[in-house]
């Protein structure tokens, strides 16, 4: 049936979408043009001075600089970390959770649980259990004589940047998880029982049947996570970023977005913060691309 | 060795439920130490080496410090206030729900207006709605930052509310819209042709029918609103505004370190998305995987 269009058609669109064009136009668009422009600015809070146009500079001044490349390649290195972890700990869980056994709804509930939690809060227990004097994990590995003296698990800067990897693990692999369960549960029993009769393995059954018809699902997992992690933040200031407010930033642990709000916020170096946001827009936009490119390009392939 | 077919299923059973137990203490240890300390005595919890896995002597001596005395053990350079904590819970509770109700009213309306109706610049609309959700938040927040000053809105808690609105509202939207999408419109037909103007329509047919997407987009609003971290950082100033986040983070100071109290901290602030993901939780997983998963 097709529907005409009434006035108070129109008065009801006018009246439900104008404010959130406002909103959005007002509080998204707006300042991102306007981010844009100032990274073309020389605008430094510190210094009083109105702000000139400097062109690309900023742009020029940060691809030239060795911190820059120092945090991106750490960004990368979370990423890279903590994809596989993160995979490996959601495709095991998924395929357990995809069992039937009595008390899987629960097991599913409780699964899921740290996703939902606060990062700060996350990257604070984390930092308590690690903790050098005083922490569970040195407890327990101790009781248990697998460690002779308690441990200082935060000390190194490697190690800083493992745990973190490991509690953005934490934090994050029920999504993957919930993901790769609805593929598992998606794929027919029958072809399981085919292989079976036809002698395969269990093992060959997961990798040539479970495998590739989850890698869409790893696909979707993937990109997102990617995202996730290329943008850490609230874990690492509770866990190493050391930071009661005012104080600077662990050197060790700084990611590109921790960097970003210590050149704008700290160093109150607006242009050039905002020419790193959108380096960073740039980077993310690749990366991105690139994940759902392969994903996809091995799925047309394999299939 | 022939086990039959009930020792199979049992020895299934077995290994499932020792992955479980596995995967439990993966899942809940960090959670478990952390509620453990909050209601631990000083002296058991700084017992080395400890063994104290059930506390001996629990107290919830930790939660009245830390709403009656605040941060005492804080870092220096700040005005140390007792009522930072209760504070910091009212501005959390204020904030997210809040944010919520206002985005859930916003969604509505609109999602309707996308999944039933046509009008000029629908799917332009509809595209820039969404096209906040792959975009680094940090390009806007930069710029927003001093809009914000502006507009006399840092440290305020309608700029919070403001800000969490809109950043919750191509989720929100989208998912109002499939769910609208979803209900049977030939009710509404039936109504139209009865003369119902799209207002009557949307209150009494459609509302009611579409409440449990309302019931998920006010959920998973509440619950990322009250879990960030990031935009009270920049944006809030002083305990006129600062949430329980901001809150969790100051009482982390550098001197004298009270882990018990701060563990009651991190308790106080992560026990409503805890119990949200206890009871509500096929709600919120419907939304935060954006459909990905029914």
């Amino acid at each position: 049936m097709k529907r005409r269009i009434t006035s108070s058609d129109s008065v009801y669109v006018i009246v439900v979408l104008t404010p959130i064009i406002l909103l959005i136009a007002l509080f998204i668009y707006y300042p991102a043009l306007d981010t844009f422009g100032q990274s073309l600015t020389n605008r430094n809070l510190r210094i009083r001075r109105p702000p000139k146009p400097v062109g690309a500079a900023n742009y020029i001044k940060l691809l030239e600089d060795e911190e820059f490349w120092e945090v991106t390649g750490r960004s990368f290195k979370v990423v890279i970390i903590t994809l596989p972890l993160e995979m490996a700990v959601a495709f095991g869980i998924a395929m357990l959770l995809n069992q039937r056994f009595p008390g899987r709804g629960i097991m599913r509930t409780l699964t899921i649980l740290p996703w939902m939690l606060p990062g700060v809060v996350n990257g604070f227990l984390w930092g308590w259990l690690l903790n050098g004097e005083y922490g569970a994990l040195n407890g327990f590995l101790y009781q248990f004589g697998l460690i002779s003296e308690y441990q200082y698990w935060l000390r190194a800067p490697e190690s800083q940047i493992f745990w973190v990897t490991v509690v953005q693990t934490w934090t994050r692999y029920a999504f993957p998880t919930i993901i790769l369960l609805a593929g598992l549960q998606s794929i027919p029993e029958d072809l399981f029982d085919a292989a079976k009769v036809d002698g395969a393995s269990a093992f060959a059954r997961v990798r040539r049947i479970t495998f590739p018809l989850l890698l869409p699902s790893f696909g979707i997992a993937l990109v997102v996570e990617f995202i996730a992690a290329f943008q850490i933040f609230d874990v690492v200031w509770t866990l190493t970023a050391g930071s009661s407010a005012g104080g600077s930033l662990n050197p060790f642990t700084k990611t590109l977005m921790l960097y970003n709000y210590e050149l704008v916020f700290r160093d109150l170096r607006v242009g050039l913060g905002a020419a790193l946001s959108y380096i960073i827009l740039a980077m993310s936009l690749f990366v991105g691309m690139i994940f759902v490119w392969r994903v996809y390009n091995q799925g047309v392939q394999e299939a | 060795m022939n086990l039959g077919a009930r020792g199979q299923e049992r020895l299934r059973l077995a290994v499932i439920y020792a992955c479980c137990a596995i995967v439990l203490i993966w899942a809940l240890a960090p959670i478990y130490w952390v509620l453990v300390s909050s209601v631990s005595t000083r002296q058991e919890l700084y017992a080395r080496p400890y063994k104290i896995w059930f506390p001996q002597n629990p107290t919830l001596e930790s939660y009245r410090t830390i709403f009656t005395q605040g941060a005492k053990f804080r870092d220096g350079g700040f005005s140390p206030t007792a009522d930072l904590m209760s504070s910091g819970l009212r501005n959390s509770v204020i904030i997210s729900v809040a944010s919520a109700g206002i985005v859930t009213l916003m969604a509505t309306g609109a999602g309707y207006a996308f999944a039933r109706m046509n009008f000029a610049g629908k799917n332009i609309i509809f595209l820039l709605i969404m096209l906040m959700l792959p975009l680094p938040i940090w390009v806007s927040l930069i710029a927003l930052f001093f809009l914000m000053s502006q507009f006399k809105l840092i440290d305020t808690l309608l700029g919070l509310i403001l800000i969490f609105v809109t950043l919750l509202l191509p989720l929100s939207v989208w998912m109002m819209t499939t769910f609208v999408r979803d209900i049977p419109s030939e009710i509404q037909d039936a109504a139209r042709v009865d003369g119902a103007d799209r207002w009557r329509l949307v209150f009494s047919i459609v509302l009611p029918l579409a409440r449990p997407g309302m019931v998920a987009v006010f959920l998973v609003g509440m619950l990322t609103t009250w879990n960030n971290f990031l935009i009270p950082l920049i944006f809030s100033r002083t305990d006129d505004s600062q949430p329980l986040t901001i809150v969790l983070t100051l009482f982390i100071g550098q001197y004298e370190v009270a882990w018990e109290d701060m563990s009651a901290a991190a308790v106080v602030t992560m026990l409503p998305p805890f119990l949200m993901a206890l009871f509500f939780q096929r709600y919120l997983v419907r939304g935060l995987t954006m459909g990905a998963v029914k």
